[in-house]
């Protein structure tokens, strides 16, 4: 297919921004794994919320950023830029592009560092950073994804690599899913509000942030698995069929699996179903890879013992594999109900970012130092002290996490011997957990003491190196059978027929109207098994044009974009255009006045929803804890939705009223002095601040632009009413001597904190007429959810 | 690393292409893993057709409100034996106030706001909650009506006492309330504060004027 007897010519790689995108990858792990400690012992010890911009609650968000773009998105980048060159046997695209993309990353390390503190948020996890950021984050990742495809297009490897198709994967999708879940408007320069709200918003987050971990935290480590795995093994990798077969599976079905996020809320049952059978169906194609990294070492587990690289690639894959496997058990419904906002699902997150992250950047950094600096590692019995210490770091976190989540999960739901009430308070269990949060702290403390050891190291290995550029010799390529394949050649032929022609037939039972649904299902079955048969009769073919298709990076690339683009298209379309009442059930939630908005804006600047739920479940024990369940258009008008994903305090979707604004007043200043024993941070410094008059117009502004139904009021009458509110409830406080300004960022958190839960039941029609920017979908009507709807909506 | 090396264990061949010296097997899918896969597939339809073509299985809602609406009507039937007298003769059973006394002082409870004595003080400093050792009632002293406050909070929650009957349940509310009893005598005279409430509540009704954003114990109710 190609000329291999073609003039030879010296490539130098670009190993420089390897270098540099590794070292940086070092540091940042270090400062996110501190961070993590740090807030880990901030749940133990409410004392080391030390300042305003300290807490808890804004330094979560500083942890999970740093982790996952700063710590795992430089050692991504390391890993690519190490192996793409090589894959492809040409250097870097363009060296211009290399280093913005590396300054500017960074750069957007240090704005993020920053601003997080500061309580600049968009209060949407893993999406916290300001929109000015979220630009400048597209902006690079373009730079990124240019500088990679330009490899691809000059590159003199006719054939892409099983690791590329990953980085494709990861590039293109994160891609779509950052840019669509940052759609917002602006109200100010570091404020904006994002264009969904409500279920729209949870569904479009979970979407992302399920995938973040997918595409950002999976798909470039398995690529760059079957790159530095089989090199450091020095062993065939085990099956090329297994790597076609679960980098498809994988990459289709992991997009639908965000809904799992949302079990038994609110979210309409059909993409509840949708959420936990795809993840049950992702399982088999999660151990694909594992076995493909396991399996690749046959022959060579003797390696296992003497060569520290290998440790840290076996024991990630081995952790990739137990996440994997957890997930999909967490995903189905039942587990859900006890394990959900648990710190269950803090040990499984930190399984895959410290056991499958950590040590696959561990192993990768390990295997690249020597090279990269062309000297030997400093000391191999360091680096086995770093796995062993690593690993029962992690093994003691993620079984202090187990305990501590069905404990906890199960304490919540024990009631009463007439089985009427809740048993134990939230802050009974709250203390039950604290000796395993304590251990947490220790097996987090331990992974990071490794972390530092590897830091010495490899600063040791690389003082006694200088680094190199390597020089080799390659063929350059003749184009003849590479990158010519047109849009018929990759779209219609019988693999792609196939798998589209069975999809299609598997959507239409979904989404048909009864009768056509089982009669599509039937097609499909039919399809499918002639695909089958037919698939046996010319595999050869088959495997032919995947062949070709490998030659072809610009369809490979569009194939894979359609192949992730599905899921979401499928979820979050119907959700986005449906007719309003469905979104709607029974109630609407009542506007916020402009002091409970400000008080809004502070609560999710604070990061209040990294601890507090505003979601309750369909479940007995949520419900009589917390008080009836919601609905979905009790946070219709929420920018951003403020669900949650982890209860370490009590839920709040029905905190107003519930309490006289003094109980407020006095737990925000000192929470032990209402809840003794709670871990919360104090909020003393809303008492000090005034409240942001100045953007309140303008923000309410955006708001209507974004369907919320607030009626004309100009900048005046805005500053007016907020005011107004706050001289009542100052008023009232006083009456219990406390004395608050009233416009205090205490008071408007006050007023929101005593508005959550406030509805109306109007007529459906009344709010459609409210909120009826919807073009209903074309398939709206017979979306299979006869669970949920709004009544009398049909 | 020989490409055309035969295997040393009856390995398949190794694919013809190297990549930057990485060589790849073409092993057959794992039956095993192939079956897990299978069977999440069969599954996801199997379990769909049950649930919206044939029907089977009740909705998240339809089970909740069921579960609830049978809560509710247990603490109806409860509620039907809780009398004045019953709760004075409960505020002389030993092993009821002790209880009771036990959930009063639990930190985070009554304790926090009317005081360790009850008298609403501590050290010196008023605390949120009102004195309940002394005679004068805000919103009525007759045990049914402490008992009613105890569980539904002050008719205006956001500037009185929080609801308790989710958290506590009927039994320990009404241990509670033989708690506070016991440091008061039947027939005792009970003199109403001045910034009571206009007309006294009924006592031992169970429609509390709870405003809209109040959550509902049960969906039932609404």
């Amino acid at each position: 297919m190609t000329s291999t007897a073609a003039s030879k010519v010296p490539i130098e790689f670009n190993d420089k921004v390897v270098r540099q995108f590794m070292l940086a990858s070092i540091i940042f792990g270090v400062v996110a794994m501190l961070a993590g400690v740090f807030i880990a012992s901030q749940l133990n010890f409410h004392q080391l919320n030390l300042a305003e911009w300290l807490t808890f609650g804004r330094l979560r968000p500083l942890h999970t950023n740093a982790a996952i773009f700063a710590f795992v998105g430089n050692m991504m980048f390391a890993g690519i830029y190490y192996s793409t060159q090589r894959l492809c046997k040409c250097r870097m695209g363009n060296d211009t592009l290399s280093a913005i993309h590396f300054w500017g990353w960074q750069l957007i390390i240090v704005a993020a560092a920053i601003t997080l503190p500061l309580g600049l948020s968009r209060g949407k996890e893993y999406a916290e950073l300001i929109w000015p950021i979220n630009v400048a984050v597209a902006v690079i990742w373009v730079v990124f994804a240019v500088n990679f495809f330009l490899t691809l297009h000059k590159r003199n490897e006719p054939s892409l690599y099983v690791a590329l198709w990953f980085y494709i994967a990861t590039i293109v999708t994160v891609a779509m899913l950052y840019i669509v879940n940052h759609l917002s408007i602006p109200t100010s320069w570091t404020h904006s509000y994002g264009i969904f709200g409500g279920v729209q918003d949870g569904l479009v987050q979970w979407w992302y942030g399920h995938n973040a971990v997918a595409f950002f935290l999976t798909t470039p480590i398995l690529g760059i698995m079957y790159y530095f795995l089989p090199k450091a093994a020095e062993r065939p990798v085990y099956s090329y069929r297994l790597s076609i077969v679960h980098f498809w599976s994988l990459v289709f079905l992991y997009i639908w699996a965000g809904p799992h996020h949302l079990l038994n809320t609110a979210l309409p049952k059909w993409l509840q179903m949708l959420g936990m059978f795809f993840s049950l169906m992702l399982w088999a194609p999660s151990w694909g890879g594992m076995l493909n990294g396991l399996l690749t070492l046959r022959g060579a587990w003797d390696k296992l013992r003497t060569d520290p690289v290998i440790k840290f690639f076996i024991a990630g894959v081995t952790f990739y594999g137990m996440a994997t496997f957890e997930g999909p058990l967490l995903s189905i419904r039942a587990v859900n109900s006890l394990s959900h906002y648990s710190d269950w699902t803090i040990g499984h997150v930190h399984a895959g970012a410290l056991g499958w992250n950590g040590f696959m950047a561990a192993g990768m950094f390990y295997w690249l130092a020597p090279r990269l600096w062309n000297t030997k590692l400093h000391s191999i019995a360091l680096a086995n002290f770093h796995f062993w210490i690593g690993t029962l770091g992690i093994l003691l976190y993620v079984v202090a996490m187990w305990i501590s989540g069905i404990m906890q999960g199960l304490m919540l739901n024990q009631v009463t011997a007439d089985g009427l009430a809740v048993k134990n308070t939230f802050l009974d269990t709250l203390q039950a957990i604290r000796p395993l949060m304590g251990l947490r702290i220790i097996g987090g403390g331990m992974f990071l003491l490794g972390w530092i050891v590897m830091c010495v190291n490899l600063w040791k290995t690389i003082r006694s190196g200088t680094p190199v550029n390597e020089v080799r010799e390659v063929a350059v390529l003749q184009r003849g059978g590479t990158d010519t394949m047109g849009v018929k050649e990759t779209f219609f032929n019988d693999p792609t027929a196939c798998t589209f022609g069975a999809m299609l037939l598997v959507f239409g039972w979904i989404f048909l109207p009864p009768g056509a649904d089982i009669a599509s299902l039937v097609c499909a079955i039919v399809f499918g098994f002639l695909a089958v048969r037919r698939f046996q009769k010319t595999s050869h073919t088959w495997a032919l044009w995947y062949d070709s298709l490998l030659h072809n990076y610009l369809p490979f690339t569009v194939l894979t974009f359609v192949a992730v683009v599905i899921g979401g298209l499928i979820q979050i379309i119907p959700t986005v255009t449906v007719n309003s009442a469905k979104n709607v059930e029974d109630r609407i939630q009542k506007l916020y006045e402009p002091l409970e908005l400000a008080g809004r804006d502070i609560y999710v600047s604070e990061g209040c929803y990294n601890c507090h739920s505003q979601m309750i479940r369909t479940l007995v024990p949520d419900v009589m804890r917390y008080g009836d369940y919601s609905r979905l258009g009790e946070s219709i008008y929420d920018h951003p939705f403020q669900w949650g994903s982890k209860r370490t305090g009590p839920d709040l979707a029905r905190e107003g009223g519930q309490r006289p604004d003094s109980w407020h007043y006095e737990h925000l200043m000192d929470p032990r002095s209402m809840s003794p024993m709670s871990n919360m941070p104090p909020y003393a410094h809303l008492n000090t601040k005034p409240f942001d008059q100045k953007t309140l117009p303008r923000k309410i502004a955006v708001l209507r632009q974004l369907g919320v139904p607030y009626p004309p009021m100009d900048g005046t009458e805005i500053k007016m009413k907020a005011l107004e509110q706050g001289v009542k409830i100052a008023t009232e406080l006083k009456k219990s001597n406390i004395v608050v300004r009233p416009d205090s960022e205490m008071v408007a958190v006050i007023a929101y904190l005593q508005k959550l839960g406030q509805f109306e039941q109007p007529a459906v029609e009344e709010a459609l007429a409210k909120k009826g920017q919807g073009v209903p979908f074309p398939l709206s009507p017979i979306i299979p959810d006869n669970g949920r709807r709004a009544n009398g909506a049909e | 690393m020989d490409p055309k090396k035969p295997s040393p264990n009856n390995e398949p061949q190794l694919r013809d292409h190297i990549y930057d010296g990485i060589q790849e097997y073409d092993q057959k899918l794992p039956n095993w893993w192939l079956f897990t896969l299978y069977i999440a597939i069969a599954w996801f339809v199997v379990h769909w057709l049950c649930y919206y073509q044939l029907g089977l299985g009740s909705s998240d809602t339809v089970v909740i409100d069921k579960a609830m609406a049978e809560m509710q009507t247990a603490r109806d039937k409860q509620m039907e034996s809780i009398s004045d007298e019953q709760l004075w003769a409960l505020s002389r059973d030993p092993a009821a106030v002790e209880a009771g006394k036990a959930t009063f002082m639990t930190p985070g409870m009554c304790v926090t706001c009317h005081g360790p004595d009850l008298s609403g003080m501590l050290s010196g400093a008023k605390l949120p909650g009102l004195p309940l050792n002394d005679q004068e009632w805000k919103h009525g002293g007759k045990p049914t009506e402490i008992f009613k406050i105890v569980r539904k909070g002050s008719p205006d929650i956001t500037k009185g006492m929080a609801a308790w009957e989710l958290v506590l349940g009927m039994k320990r509310v009404s241990e509670v309330v033989a708690f506070v009893l016991s440091h008061h005598k039947e027939g005792e005279p009970i003199t109403r504060a001045a910034d009571s409430p206009g007309a006294t509540p009924a006592a031992a009704t169970t429609a509390a004027p709870a405003p809209a954003a109040a959550a509902t114990p049960a969906p039932a109710a609404k």
